[in-house]
This record gives structure tokens, C-alpha cells and sequence, in this order.
């Protein structure tokens, strides 16, 4: 009888009423602590080198389909355009990027990415960039919404809507291509998938000082990462191996 | 196309269906990696109806388990999660099974309507409450005379009368069924008066005073957790109905010679070829499942896609007439006693 055991263990709703209650209150972070414009000096620069990577990759994939060219060269213009965003948003604050953090930061995935450039694998570079990158930055800025200062907030907002249209490119383009491309993909995903992981791990207590969560950081990115994998046409068996991999 | 949320009901068992799910990488992670875990739509399934209605659901695994209750946030993007992959995949109406809709009414899920890029539609969903109170009341009335019970000379205490299932099993029992005598037991005295005053009728009661009275008892409250009671105090025979959840009644009455039902629960006539109810402990998993599961599907059944059951105290006699025939017409029965059960009083 299972259910016995259950009850001794299973926690009663009661003893959580008054947590309840104190996290009802909306509350935002303090935007002027030097704690947070600390944090935020590293964050920023995160999503600026980011966001300038992505241009960069966005051209890169042009080069090597020249019939989409001008189609991935747009995208790269509204990279380009979200990194002035962010810009913006660090200068409102009063805060200098620290972009020499941000460049090792993405030194590994960017590594990888160069490589695949190089060899002329599209298949990893769609997922690098388009899948996990776009998906990465979908989530960060899902978070960052929930607790950012007004200005910020409508900047990312609207940041958010184009990064979705980045994704579903790369899905698009994936999904074309799955018969050919799937154990690529595979092997991608697993390279890769971890070092998102880690970069997750690394930005966690300056995540913190912004009151985003890790634990929410996380299953934004899954979410994100598996509904995108299941419309470039995996099953969810092949997913949940996929995404899952990275959690644990 | 119907959904139903659900969970499992321990950690250890969530585990353990991720493993037999194919879910490998999960299933060996610990607490904190299931707190991250998007919900997983796992199963599709196609039901005929007794009258021959065909219809599509969805069984959608919130990634929650109990133990996350006391992570406020966690439990509360658990259930917007699911509910927001529900809404993303064009489900029609989606039940609130096991501690998803307790905990969408308790954390006051109704101020977060936007969950990402996805705006909720309550009118999606459903507590499936009208069903459950509906099941209660007919097991009660069908189980209560094979024990012997009178209604129309009984007293029966309802245990969270002033909740949403139970101020409908009150309405029901005293205008319907027209038991004697109601008790009425709740934790907050004002609401309890109010429906004491709604009902024109029913005694209010502490629990303790209620037990020793009462012929039969529907528990529509999550038992007091240190609660003791003195069974020899009890009535015989006496008929409790176990609505609340998690249930563990049963448990709690072993061997004492009470004859406890699991209250809420209905049986389809044939078998569903689905998996996910074994992990709800149903006895007979191909055909049993909660009253509130069955209710999206019968609106399903009957193209009623609005939220029939939302909100507290909006359950009417009328909804639960019409839910209670849907029911009927499309094949379930509500779970009764065993019928050896009956012998040991005979
Ligand atoms: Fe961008
Ligand atoms: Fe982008």
C-alpha cells in the first residue's frame, strides 16, 4: 500500500500558508545598491557580448548558405540593434560592462562554434546559435522581465519577441534538414548542451543579486530548449534524453 | 481534445516512472533537478464513450511532487508551466488533478494570468469540483443503506463544509437527499455560519464533537496532521467517505470496523488504454481515475468547453444535475463498497 508511506512523508498544505503570504508581495531589487550594479556590471555584459556574438554567427552561417544570406544578414542587423539595447540599459543604471568577464565567458561555446564554421558544419552552427543560444537568451530574458527596472524591462520585452523569431528560423531550417542532419545534431547537443549548463552554474550568484532565480533560470532553459527540439520534429523520448542530459 | 494534469505522489515514485517512461537522465537526478523540469505532455489516449462518443485527451505530467509544497515558487511555476503547455497545445479543457488545483486556489494562481509569451484562458480549465462533490453524494447515498444507514434518519458530518467541493455536498445532502441532520465542521468559524445560514439548516460542530454523532462523515479537508481519534467513541456502523487529498483515511481507521470509501473516485465501463492512472493508485487503473479527470473528459463528451467548475462556492445543485446525468450517460459509476464488506455487518 503505497499511500502509506506517502502519508508519512507527504507534507500538508497548511505548513506552507504563511510563506505564502510574505511572497504574494511583489517586490523589485534595489537598482541603485552597489551589490546590484556590481552583479549587473557582469550580467550586462553578458548579454552584450551575447547579442554581439550572434551577429557574428548570424553573418558566419550566411557565408556558408549564400541563398539565405540576406535573410540570416537581417537577423544579425536585430542583433546588432538588441545590443545597443543593452547597452543602453547598463548606462541607465550607471553601470560599465565588464566585457573582458563576458569574453571568457563565451570563449568555449564561441570556440565551438568557430570550429563548426570552419568545417562547414551548418547543422552545429544552427544549433549553437539559432537553437542554443537564442534558447539561452529566451529564457534569461523571460527572468530578467519578472525583475527588472522599467526602463530595462520594456528593452528586453521587446528583445524577447525577436529572439523568438531567430529560434523558429533555426528550428525551421533543422527541421528541413533532420533526415540528414540528426546524428549531428546529437553529437552537438552533446557537446554543447553541458557548457550551456556551466555558463548557467557561473552566472548564478550574480543572477541572484538581480533576484533571478537559478532554479527558475533553469527550467525557463528547459522549457525553451525542449519545445524547440519537439518543433524541429524529435520525439519526446529523444528530448527528454537531449535536454535532460544538462541537468543532471 | 481533453487534458488532465497530474503528479505523482512521492518523489520516489516520480523517479521511478521516469525511469519506466524511457526519462533516464531525470530519473537519476536529484530534488532540485526535478524542480527545474519542464512538464512533460506523456501520453495521448482515445476514448469511446457508452454512447459510443469518440473523443482525444492528453495526459500532461506537471513535474511536481508533494515534496516541492513547501518551495512556494517552485510548486507555483510548476502548475502555470503545465497549464501554459495545456493552453500551448490547443487542449480544449484541461482538469486540475491532485494538488494542481489546491494549489492554484491556496498560492493564488488567478494573479498570473501571463505566463511567458502566453496569455492563460481560464476558460480552459476546470477544478472538476462539480463532478467530485456530484460522486460524493451519490456514493454516499447509494454505500450508506448497504450498511444498514438511514439517511433520511442519519446525522452526517461534513468535514471542510465551507470549502468549494464541500459547501456543495451540504447543498446536495440537505436539499437532495434530505439526510436528518447535517454537521457541519470547518477550521473558520464566520464561514461556517454563513453557510449554516445559506443551507437554513446543520449544526456547526468541532470535529471532536461531530465523530461520536455522526452515522456518516465526508472528509473534503486534508486531515488534521496530528489528529487522533478515539474510534471506540465512533458509531457503528459508521460510513466515512475519504474526499479529501492526499487519501489516507483508511489508514487512520484499519481495523477498527469503519468502513471507509475512498469518496471521489469513478469507474469507467470498459477499459482506457492508458498508462498514467497506475501512478494515481487506483485499484483497477485501466478503468478507475478521480471524479475531476472524468469531469474533463465529460465536457469533452458533451462539447461543453467553458471552465464548469472554477472559483469557490459557484457549484449549483443545476451543475451538478447535469454533470451527474453527462456522467451516467457516458459510462462511469461511482466506486462503491466492496461487496464483502457488506457481510461483516450483515
Ligand atoms: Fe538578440
Ligand atoms: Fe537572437
Amino acid at each position: 500500500m503505497p499511500h502509506i508511506v506517502n502519508f508519512k512523508i507527504m507534507p500538508t498544505l497548511e505548513s506552507t500558508e504563511v510563506e505564502v503570504n510574505n511572497d504574494l508581495v511583489p517586490c523589485l531589487p534595489d537598482f541603485t545598491s552597489e551589490e546590484y550594479k556590481d552583479a549587473y556590471s557582469r550580467i550586462n555584459a553578458i548579454v552584450i557580448e551575447g547579442e554581439k556574438e550572434a551577429h557574428d554567427n548570424y553573418l558566419s552561417i550566411g557565408n556558408l548558405i549564400p541563398d539565405k544570406a540576406d535573410e540570416l544578414k537581417k537577423l544579425a542587423i536585430m542583433e546588432l540593434k538588441h545590443m545597443k539595447g543593452f547597452t543602453a540599459c547598463g548606462k541607465n543604471l550607471g553601470v560599465k560592462a565588464d566585457m573582458p568577464f563576458a569574453e571568457e565567458f563565451f570563449s568555449r561555446l564561441h570556440g565551438n562554434f568557430q570550429k563548426a564554421f570552419e568545417e562547414e558544419k551548418l547543422t552545429t552552427c544552427f544549433l549553437i546559435q539559432a537553437i542554443l543560444i537564442e534558447a539561452f537568451a529566451i529564457s534569461a530574458y523571460h527572468v530578467y522581465i519578472r525583475v527588472a527596472d522599467p526602463f530595462a524591462k520594456k528593452i528586453t520585452e521587446n528583445v524577447v519577441k525577436d529572439e523568438y523569431l531567430h529560434l523558429n528560423y533555426g528550428q525551421e531550417w533543422l527541421k528541413a534538414n533532420l533526415s540528414t542532419c540528426k546524428e549531428e545534431l546529437m553529437k552537438a547537443n552533446k557537446e554543447n548542451l553541458p557548457i550551456i549548463k556551466s555558463m548557467l552554474d557561473q552566472v548564478a550568484d550574480d543572477a541572484e543579486s538581480l533576484d533571478m532565480d537559478k532554479e527558475e533560470l533553469m527550467e525557463e532553459f528547459m522549457i525553451a530548449y525542449q519545445d524547440s527540439l519537439l518543433e524541429i520534429g524529435l520525439d519526446s523520448r529523444e528530448i527528454a534524453r537531449m535536454a535532460l542530459a544538462a541537468l543532471v | 481534445m481533453f487534458g488532465l494534469i497530474g503528479h505523482s505522489t512521492s518523489f520516489k515514485d516520480a523517479r521511478q516512472k521516469a525511469m519506466d517512461l524511457g526519462y533516464d537522465h531525470i530519473a537519476e537526478g536529484d530534488l532540485d533537478v526535478w524542480c527545474s523540469a519542464p512538464p512533460q505532455l506523456v501520453e495521448h489516449v482515445e476514448i469511446v464513450s457508452a454512447i459510443g462518443k469518440r473523443i482525444e485527451g492528453a495526459y500532461i505530467d506537471s513535474c511536481f511532487v508533494p515534496e516541492m509544497l513547501t518551495r512556494f515558487k517552485t510548486a507555483r511555476r510548476k502548475v502555470l508551466n503545465a497549464m501554459e503547455l495545456a493552453q500551448k497545445k490547443g487542449i480544449s479543457i484541461t482538469a486540475l488533478g491532485g494538488f494542481t488545483s489546491i494549489i492554484f486556489e491556496n498560492f493564488n494562481l488567478l494573479q498570473h494570468r501571463q505566463v511567458r509569451n502566453t496569455t492563460l484562458n481560464w476558460e480552459r480549465f476546470t477544478t472538476g469540483n462539480t463532478h467530485t462533490a456530484w460522486v460524493i453524494c451519490r456514493q454516499l447515498e447509494m454505500n450508506a443503506p448497504r450498511l444498514g444507514i438511514d439517511l433520511k434518519k442519519a446525522k452526517v458530518a461534513v468535514v471542510g463544509a465551507t470549502g468549494d467541493i464541500g459547501s456543495a455536498v451540504c447543498r446536495w445532502l440537505s436539499q437532495r437527499t434530505g439526510v436528518h441532520e447535517l454537521l457541519l465542521v470547518a477550521r473558520q468559524q464566520q464561514p461556517l455560519k454563513d453557510l449554516q445560514q445559506d443551507l437554513q439548516g446543520g449544526r456547526v460542530l468541532s470535529l471532536e464533537e461531530a465523530l461520536p454523532e455522526a452515522d456518516a462523515v465526508v472528509w473534503v479537508a486534508s486531515l488534521p496532521k496530528n489528529l487522533e481519534i478515539d474510534k471506540s467513541n465512533l458509531r457503528k456502523p459508521c460510513l466515512m467517505i475519504d474526499g479529501g487529498y492526499p487519501k489516507n483515511l483508511d489508514m487512520k481507521f484499519a481495523g477498527s470496523g469503519i468502513h471507509v470509501l475512498k469518496g471521489g473516485i469513478v469507474e469507467f465501463f470498459t477499459d482506457i488504454g492508458w498508462n498514467m492512472m497506475a501512478i494515481a493508485e487506483m485499484e483497477i487503473p485501466q478503468r478507475q481515475m478521480f471524479a475531476c479527470f472524468a469531469e474533463a473528459m465529460l465536457l469533452e463528451f458533451e462539447n461543453c468547453h467553458t471552465n464548469f467548475s472554477w472559483g469557490r462556492n459557484n457549484i449549483t445543485l443545476e451543475k451538478m444535475d447535469f454533470i451527474g446525468e453527462a456522467s451516467l450517460k457516458h459510462g462511469f459509476s461511482v466506486l462503491g463498497l466492496q461487496p464483502d464488506l457488506q457481510a461483516v455487518y450483515a
